[in-house]
This record gives C-alpha cells, structure tokens and sequence, in this order.
C-alpha cells in the first residue's frame, strides 16, 4: 500500500496551523467540487482533498498521522506498525465518505455517529415501512453509445451499515443499457437500484446523468451534432458533392455554389436519435492549398490579377 | 463490456414532462417538505401550481436537488448561498452551451 501524504494534498507545510488546513481544504473543495468543475479527474482529486482534511482536520487523526507518517514520503510503500488500532473519539466519518484502502487502515472504517442503525431497528418494531433513498451517480459514454444504444457496466461505491452498525462500503457492478437517443446531461432511471427500503419498503430508483466523453470529430450540443468539414476553396466557390463522416454513417453532401467559411450545411434528423431527433450539421471550413510549387504560385498569381477580389472590403479603405 | 452472466437492467430516460408532487420528491431525495418550501422560496425550485398541495415538480428538478444537497453538505452553504451556487452554475452552463454554438464561426474569425 502507497503512503499518502496529506499535507502534500492539501499543498500546506506540516507545521500548517488548523486554521491554515481549514482554508486550504476550502479552497481545493471549490475549486475540484465535481458539481462545479467538469474535468475529467475532478472527482477523484475532490475525494482524495476530502480524505485528507478528514484527517489534518482533526486534530487527534493528525496527531495519529503524523506519528505515523513522519519517515515515509508520498507514494513509498507503507506497512502500519504491528498492533496498531485508532479508536475514534469523536462520531467518525459520515456515510457519504468513500475513502481509500490507505485512510482504512490507519484509522479503520468509521462508525456510523448519528442513530440510524437503532432508528431502523425502531422502524422495524414498529413495523414502520418506508421506501429506499433515490442514488445519483454519473455515467460517462460515447457519442456512438447515443447514437446505437449501448450495454456499459457502471461500478457503484455505497456506502452500508453492517450488524455492528459500522459503515462498509460495498461495491456492486450493473450491467446497465443505455437507450438509444439520450442526450448530454439527460437523466436515464434504474427502477429498484437506489437504496434498499426500509422495513420491507420498495427499494428506491437509481438516477444517472448522461455526460459525453469528448470526441475526436464531433461537437455536440442538445440533440444536435456538428462535424468541421474542411472544403477546397473550389469547391465552396462552384459547388461539390463531398462524402461527409455523420455519427450514423457517412452521407453525400452537396455544398451549393458560392458557399462561404463558417456556412453550416443541415442533415436533417442524422444527429442523436432523440425524441424529436437531433440534426447533423457540417460547418465548412475552406482550407487553402499552400503555394509552395511554382504552378499553384502561378495559379495564386493568375487570380491575383483576374479577380477583382478585395477581401477588406468591409473595412471601407479605412 | 458488461460482465458475462450477470443481469442487464435496461434504463429508462426520464422524460422532463415526468411530473412529481412534494410527497415523491421528499421521498425520493431524502429531503423534508420545509428544506423543499425553503428552496421554492429561495427560487432554486419552480414548481408548477399556487400551493404546496398542488405543487408538482417535473423530473430536472430531482438532479437540481442532488446538486444543492451536495453543495449544502460539501461547503455548508445555507439556503440563499445554495440559490446563489445554482444561479452561477446555471449561467455557466448557459455560456459553455453558447460558447459551443458559437466555435465554428469563432475558427473563421
């Protein structure tokens, strides 16, 4: 197991006084919040700045972590001492935490502080009944997922109460399809997924937001996609026929005479597959070809001198 | 790449016409009815409907409450600091969907 360093997270000096680590812990949250900041890797950075105020946080982990942790650098293989144990005095960790492997075993799976396992119990005396929680978690596809639908198994991390009323965390793989035609930041449901009722309750659902990893070729925006088709200045100018890439296979577009840069051409209905569907559209991009042989100089000069072309026109002679 | 032999559970999209009243929605997100009332106050939450009995929510406002609890529990933020993160967050997105709009022709610039 690789030892963590803390501080190192944090950014803050092993002497840093609390309120310094509070204010460090502050500023890192905002900044890698995953609600707030969409990069790819964000939620890990967030849960791994967690983690370490967790326990720079409070003063008795620190005192147990920096007893420990003195001789051993970040990533170094790290082996806690024979009979270690940390005993919480204080509520410990909350169930929304999912802490690492390095956290557990210095300071062991936190026990539950508030009354949930002995109010459960009470629900169950009482033959309380009382449906599971709604989850919330991300998924992460493709575009072609959106586009064909598509089988992805998502891990999920939950946190549980054992009988002894510690909290476990327990992972559990779905195998989930995704329909076809969802768009970026949709919402798609698993009935009964969510958290186990209690009492015999139904269980609760489970929520994924739908995100888009980038693609290489395509933008998309709502159900709409769009693709940058580099044309020849010809063909812009006297109009082409061009075998054009969509999502859905490729499609042959006609590019009208006296078309100009940035013009975006539709496909109707060849964008996501959503109810209604989505458009494609290709927004030319007129590529130059470079002057670098003496016949496209010449062609450069013959137009030079038979086009009555000023592209400043705009400009007014100003 | 799913795991052979196990279970596929087919998702279902949720359509934002899906409509829920203030009971569901406590229920769903685990929240009470005066955290609900409160953020109806602060704007965070439109529902449709004059009352509280009569309020019904459409399915978006169930990912707008996930959001608040997190913010709420992630930077202790009370009611009006919740309005004010999903206020900027809304507007942030609102630009990147116009900033995307707008790449093309920002290239041919």
């Amino acid at each position: 197991m690789e030892f963590k360093d803390y501080y190192k997270i944090l950014g803050v000096e092993r002497s840093a006084s609390q309120d310094e680590i509070k204010r460090a812990y502050r500023k890192l949250a905002r900044k890698y919040h995953p609600d707030l900041n969409k990069d790819a890797g964000a939620e890990v950075r967030f849960k791994e700045i967690g983690e370490a105020y967790d326990v720079l946080g409070d003063a008795e982990k620190r005192a147990a972590y920096d007893q420990l942790g003195a001789d051993y650098a970040a990533g170094q293989e790290f082996r806690p001492p024979p009979n270690w144990s940390f005993e919480f005095s204080t509520s410990g960790v909350g169930p929304d935490h999912d802490f690492s492997d390095f956290f557990e075993t210095l300071f062991g799976r936190g026990r539950q502080s508030g009354g949930f396992s002995s109010r459960s119990q009470q629900f169950r005396s009482r033959e309380f009944q009382e449906r599971g929680e709604d989850h919330h978690a991300r998924i992460v596809i493709d575009l072609a997922d959106a586009i064909n639908g598509a089988a992805r198994s998502v891990t999920l991390r939950t946190p549980q109460l054992d009988e002894n009323g510690l909290r476990t965390m327990r992972s559990r793989t779905l195998n989930v399809k995704i329909p076809k035609g969802v768009t970026d930041g949709q919402q798609i449901r698993l009935k009964g997924q969510g958290a186990p009722g209690i009492g015999g309750g139904p269980p609760g659902d489970l929520y994924l937001t739908v995100e888009f990893a980038p693609d290489p070729l395509y933008r998309i925006d709502g159900s709409d996609v769009y693709l940058d088709l580099p044309v020849a200045p010809w063909e812009a100018a006297l109009g082409a026929s061009v075998n054009t890439p969509t999502p859905s296979g490729p499609v042959n577009l006609k590019i009208p005479a006296g078309s100009g840069q940035g013009r975006k051409l539709r496909v109707k209905g060849r964008g996501i597959p959503s109810n209604p569907p989505g458009d494609f559209y290709a927004v030319l991009q007129i590529a130059l070809p470079p002057a670098n042989t003496a016949e496209a100089r010449a062609v450069y000069e013959e137009m030079a001198r038979k086009l009555a072309f000023d592209p400043r026109a705009k400009f007014g002679g100003k | 790449m799913t795991n052979n032999g196990s279970p596929v559970h087919t998702a279902e999209v949720v359509s934002p016409g899906m409509v829920l009243t203030v009971t569901q929605v406590c229920q769903s997100c685990k929240v009470d009815r005066v955290w609900i009332s409160e953020m109806v106050s602060q704007g965070v939450l439109e529902p449709e409907g004059q009352s509280e009995t009569e309020w019904q929510f459409n399915a978006l406002h169930i990912r707008r409450i996930a959001i608040a609890r997190r913010l709420e529990r992630d930077f202790s933020l009370n009611a009006p600091g919740i309005a004010l993160a999903l206020q900027l967050l809304d507007e942030i997105e609102a630009l990147r969907a116009r900033l995307r709009s707008l790449e093309p022709a920002r290239k041919g610039d």
